[in-house]
């Protein structure tokens, strides 16, 4: 047995050299907070499309799926995707975790304090905890979903899924977590490695205003996927399909998928 | 009975107590320190302008030396001191400074090049030199001729403090925290250690030490308005006098600060007159120049005070609710200055005045400040008295001070009488015939007095307030012993104390905890305060002279003929619950032993009264000065043959000092 | 200049929490005080009034009164501050003054921080390590630029009140957190060019999450700090300082 095992099974860790780890450990979860952060900005406009149009959400949604470089779409890209994050969140929670209140001891002095103080900054901790145990299993459930069938991620599919098939209160929740964590995550990201030429009160200020844009575009987006959820009910698992596509786009489509306009005009 | 031995027990944590514990471990002692609070919280923390040492690396300080720096204290002292101390503590006070460099202190430095300063209420350019760059700076401060005055910031005391708090650490020296000395052990010839009360858990102990000091300040919270911190109580001195063996020396010797917040009487530093502030009245008139031109607000603190003080019995005073004060204005030092170099000053005047002291004058008032007297000690530090009792600090009347500190040799005095007193303590240690057998009988004696007299307060059907007497004894002493003495005044506010006296053997306490009583802890130690202000009270009443910082309207003169002599005072023992005076000795100051025979200060009033011997003096140093000139002997030699004190010194601290203008 | 006019004096309340840890038949409870305010009254002078004339038990500590010596820290209405320039008039009709939590409670408002603030010192090495131990002292010192020393005292005026780990959430759940007073410390040696500790040496002392890595950012300490500390910036410095040696 190695003797850094045997050393820390006799309690004597804290007399050796000190374990570069919990600074790596800091060092990821700053980085992985940070990865996710941006990811679920990215991820918030490319879902908010749907409010230029179904045919943006369409072809973004094909874009990813290599639909525009490969010949034909590829799901399975998606899901590729979906794996890296789901591993950056795994590793995320587990990090986080390490700072959540571990008993009922902690939470209570934890609460206590934050109520007393009436410190901003803390009480928004609170919340980051709240909604990061709350992602726990709403960010997992959507992350499996979108591993397992990635196909089904489109214009009507996806209002389908909000509407039909129920969701839109877990997207709603869903949504005011991720934002509220991944802004407030990303403010104690900067206090905690001080961005410079920033203030502080900047930065807070910042944070709301960036927290309050993408819940606002979050919201419209939800309310797009219902509206176009409910009117498409009827037509429940049809997929999506433009008409056509700006001239621009066409060009990198699979030849024939959609035959020019033009063209077909002035076929004989 | 809970016993401890130790080598050195050291009573108070502030820079004194904790120097001379770190002085005493590195010479391989077992130290314990007791302390009524957390270390860093003792009063040596609010020191705020500076430690004076003669580096002269300041252009202002060029030329300065251990001999200007002697002139000033002794001339501050109004011939008080005992100038052979004086000498070691100038030839010690750079390595002090330096010392303190080495462990960590964050001593403000010299920036080369030209700067800015206010200088006599004008706005002067001074060109510091390059050579200087980088070494520790010096401010100007009262009495001195010289910029000589070491700071950090406004925080000089604060930062000390952690310096040499973490440097206890981390000597690993034992800190009893929370922990009082209720009464010295000895047999009257020799000091065991002290009984020791836990003020978290009322526990009593026997700490039995080989030699026992005692660093425990000043005695300010026996008047009512004082910039010192509430555990300023002078306990230490009320342990040592109670030994009825020990004496304190010079108690009427008070100095009152110029510079109080007024009315709450926290300290404003020096420094803000140092660095150019002025003092103006009610008319907003500049007043010190009309009364000391030559040193206008920088003379020394008695002078300033009783002037500031003449000044408002004039009528001359802004008016408030809680009467006349005068305004501290340091607007003209400019914004940046203040907010570098004046920052504890601008934060204290922000919250507890409200005002932004770059815009507004400061409302002060003269308040107590400084207990020039304490435990009669020798040049070592130890009581002539009672063998293993030591002092250091300005618990100590070593006698650096005479009747009147210049401002920035307190804090000065607490490391440089730390460094000597902790190397006599190991010397005294490292003796062999200074063993001793635990007297463990005697200690058990002393333990079980205190705890009656404990039990007996606890028990006491006594009416008494404790807390009332308190401010009871403290409005007499602002109001009888104060700046400005008079017979009369002296003679009621005797007798008065005397009847405080009296009641407080009828105090009775509510609260019956054995433990954490803060009501009994008044208790007790109001009865050792009330036989504090007695020594003082009775002091001044018997001493008909004015000297420094102790001024007699009655006797406007300092008179050297009849008073160039110490005041000792003791409890007398066998009668000490009885008695309600202490006995008063003297101890003459020889005039043939000094280096600086009496004379004019400088400042003040011109008309004092010869010593008989003071011309024969004179004469026999000016033919030494210029015998010694003739010889073509340097300042060295010279002070050699006038007042030799080198051997006195441990031999570590003997040697001389460094300076730019002057190399080893 | 100084003719104020005569306030008008409100009567507040004072609600105390009361305990004695020594006592067994104590239990934490408020104790309501009713006082006069007055002129330039802080706290400092109205629980020393209360202790002399309404409830000589009570207990807190004060030594110098004039926000210098840190002793006074309590919690004023939830929050830690130094009672001795807090004052009366800031307050509102009623207000509640508790222990500052974490520390261990000696009785009422009273705690030990002085034994926490030495076991943190002793812990984190908090003393200069100097590259001479005996330097001679009769030569001149060593030089420092004027700047560095005033970088190293703006550090340096921590008091070690308390109020930092008393307000900071990660301590409160997990006592062995250092806290900002003692990474603050730390800042303060890594300053110090005197000081001949190096990256790793640091990372000994504070290189774990009961150090630099414990700590959430929460930035209540830094609100808090009665000598307005730059301890938001320096944990961040030591942070990152810290992060790279890994």
């Amino acid at each position: 047995m190695s003797t850094s095992i045997l050393i820390v099974q006799s309690g004597l860790a804290e007399h050796s050299r000190k374990n570069r780890w919990p600074a790596r450990l800091d060092l990821l979860q700053s980085g992985t907070g940070l990865l996710l952060a941006l990811f679920m900005w990215g991820h918030m406009f490319f879902v908010a499309s749907i409010l230029l149009g179904e045919t943006a959400m369409w072809s973004i949604t094909r874009m990813f799926e290599g639909y525009f470089f490969f010949g034909g779409a590829h799901p399975r890209l998606v899901s590729c995707v979906v794996a890296g994050v789901l591993l950056l969140f795994v590793l995320h929670a587990l990090l986080a975790m390490r700072k959540f209140p571990a008993d009922y001891r902690q939470y209570r002095t934890l609460r206590a304090h934050v109520k007393a103080m009436r410190h901003v900054d803390s009480a928004l901790w609170i919340w980051q905890v709240y909604t990061g145990f709350a992602l726990f299993f709403l960010a997992s459930a959507h992350l499996y979903q979108m591993l397992v069938w990635p196909q089904n991620i489109g214009p009507y599919a996806s209002a389908d899924r909000v509407w039909s098939d129920g969701l839109w209160p877990f997207y709603l929740l869903m949504l005011l977590a991720l934002e509220v964590h991944g802004g407030i995550g990303l403010y104690r990201l900067a206090m905690k490695w001080n961005w410079p030429g920033f203030s502080r009160n900047f930065l807070k200020k910042l944070k709301w205003a960036l927290t309050g844009f993408f819940l606002i575009l979050g919201l419209m987006t939800l309310g797009a996927y219902m509206k176009i959820g409910f009117e498409h009910q009827a037509r429940y698992g049809e997929r999506y399909r433009p008409a056509d596509l700006p001239a621009w786009l066409e060009r990198f489509a699979p030849a024939g998928d959609f035959p020019r306009r033009d063209a077909k005009e002035n076929a004989p | 009975m809970k016993t401890r031995i130790t080598d050195v027990l050291v009573i108070g944590g502030g820079l004194a107590g904790l120097r001379t514990a770190i002085g005493a471990a590195k010479r391989g002692h077992e130290v314990l320190a007791l302390s009524l609070v957390p270390p860093k919280r003792s009063h040596s923390a609010a020191a705020q302008g500076g430690m004076q040492a003669s580096l002269a690396n300041v252009v202002k300080g060029m030329g300065d030396t251990e001999d200007i720096h002697f002139e000033d204290t002794v001339r501050g002292s109004d011939w008080g001191a005992d100038q052979v101390v004086a000498r070691m503590f100038v030839n010690t006070a750079p390595k002090a400074v330096r010392e303190l460099a080495s462990w960590g202190t964050p001593w403000s430095r010299v920036k080369s090049g030209k700067r800015e300063v206010v200088i006599n209420n004008e706005k002067v350019t001074i060109t510091e030199r390059d050579a200087a760059e980088g070494l520790i700076a010096q401010r100007d401060f009262g009495g001195t001729k010289k910029w000589r005055t070491c700071y950090v910031s406004d925080g000089t005391g604060h930062a000390m403090l952690y310096t040499v708090g973490d440097q206890a650490i981390a000597q690993g020296i034992a800190v009893q925290e929370r922990c009082e000395a209720l009464s010295l052990i000895h047999d009257g010839t020799r000091c065991y250690g002290a009984v020791t009360r836990n003020l978290a858990t009322g526990e009593l102990f026997a700490c039995l030490a080989r030699a026992t000091v005692i660093a425990t300040g000043g005695a300010g919270r026996l008047y009512r308005v004082t910039t010192n911190a509430v555990i300023c109580e002078g306990m230490g001195h009320a342990l040592a006098l109670e030994t009825g063996v020990a004496a304190l020396g010079n108690m009427e010797a008070v100095q009152f600060h110029p510079t109080g917040i007024f009315p709450a009487g926290i300290l404003v530093t020096e420094g803000c007159r140092g660095d150019g502030g002025l003092l103006r009245d009610v008319e907003g008139h500049r007043f010190m120049p009309d009364y000391e031109p030559e040193k206008k607000e920088l003379a020394s603190r008695d002078v300033v005070s009783r002037r500031m003080e003449e000044h408002i019995r004039k009528g001359m005073g802004a008016a408030s609710r809680f009467g006349p004060h005068l305004w501290l204005d340091i607007t003209l030092l400019g914004r940046r200055h203040i907010e570098h170099n004046l920052r504890e000053v601008k934060e204290i005047c922000a919250y507890f005045l409200g005002i932004d002291p770059a815009e507004k004058w400061i409302p002060v008032r003269p308040a107590q400040h400084y207990t020039m007297g304490g435990v009669r000690t020798d040049y070592t530090g130890q009581s002539p008295h009672l063998k293993g009792l030591f002092a250091a600090g300005e618990a100590a009347c070593w006698d650096l001070h005479g009747f009147n500190r210049l401002g920035g040799n307190s804090v000065a005095e607490t490391v440089v009488a730390g460094m000597i007193v902790g190397e006599t303590v190991a010397d005294f240690c490292d003796n062999p015939e200074n063993d001793l057998a635990a007297p463990i009988a005697l200690a058990r004696e002393y333990v079980r007095r205190e705890e009656e007299k404990l039990l007996a307060l606890l028990h006491s059907k006594g009416e008494e307030n404790a807390f009332k007497l308190c401010v009871e004894m403290q409005e007499i002493m602002t109001r009888c012993v104060g700046i400005f003495r008079a017979a009369d005044g002296l003679q009621d506010g005797v007798s008065h104390l005397q009847r405080l006296l009296q009641r407080s053997r009828h105090i009775g306490v509510q609260s019956k905890t054995w433990g954490s009583n803060p009501e009994l802890v008044a208790a007790y130690r109001v009865r050792r305060m009330l036989k504090l202000a007695l020594a003082i009270a009775y002091g001044a009443y018997q001493r008909t002279e004015s000297r420094g910082a102790h001024f007699r309207e009655d006797f406007p003169a300092r008179n050297d003929r009849d008073w160039l002599k110490r005041t000792l005072a003791f409890w007398p023992k066998e009668t000490e619950e009885e008695a309600t005076l202490p006995h008063l000795e003297y101890e003459a100051l020889d005039v043939h032993a000094m280096e600086l025979p009496p004379g004019w200060r400088g400042y003040g009033a011109k008309n004092h009264i010869e010593h008989p011997d003071t011309a024969e003096r004179q004469f026999a140093v000016e033919r030494v000065k210029n015998h010694v000139q003739l010889a073509g002997g340097d300042r060295f030699a010279l002070q050699q043959e006038l007042m030799p004190y080198l051997d006195k010194l441990p031999a570590r601290l003997q040697g001389r000092n460094e300076r730019l203008d002057e190399p080893l | 200049m100084s003719a104020e006019m005569p306030n008008q004096h409100r009567r507040v309340t004072l609600n105390i929490l009361r305990y004695n840890p020594q006592d067994a038949d104590s239990e934490p409870r408020l104790q309501s005080y009713m006082l006069e305010e007055a002129d330039g009254m802080t706290l400092f002078i109205a629980l020393n009034e209360l202790r002399e004339h309404q409830d000589p038990t009570l207990q807190f500590d004060f030594v110098c009164r004039a926000g210098i010596c840190g002793s006074c820290a309590m919690m004023v209405n939830g929050r830690p501050r130094l009672a001795c320039r807090t004052l009366v008039a800031d307050l509102p009709l009623e207000t509640t003054l508790t222990p500052l939590p974490f520390f261990e409670l000696i009785g009422d408002l009273s705690v030990n921080t002085g034994k926490w603030m030495r076991g943190m010192s002793e812990r984190l090495q908090t003393w200069l390590h100097a590259r001479e131990t005996e330097p001679d002292l009769q030569r001149i010192e060593e030089r420092m630029e004027p700047e560095i020393a005033e970088a190293i005292y703006e550090l340096d005026r921590c008091i070690e009140c308390g109020c930092c780990i008393a307000a900071c959430g990660n301590a409160r759940m997990r006592p062995d957190f250092v806290g900002a007073v003692g990474l603050g410390k730390i800042a303060r040696f890594y300053a110090d060019p005197r000081d001949t500790r190096d990256d790793d040496d640091y990372f000994e002392l504070i290189g774990d999450d009961t150090g630099v890595f414990g700590c959430m950012s929460l930035l209540a300490c830094h609100d808090v700090c009665p000598k307005s500390l730059p301890l938001k910036t320096q944990i961040a410095f030591l942070r990152r300082k810290m992060a790279l040696i890994a």
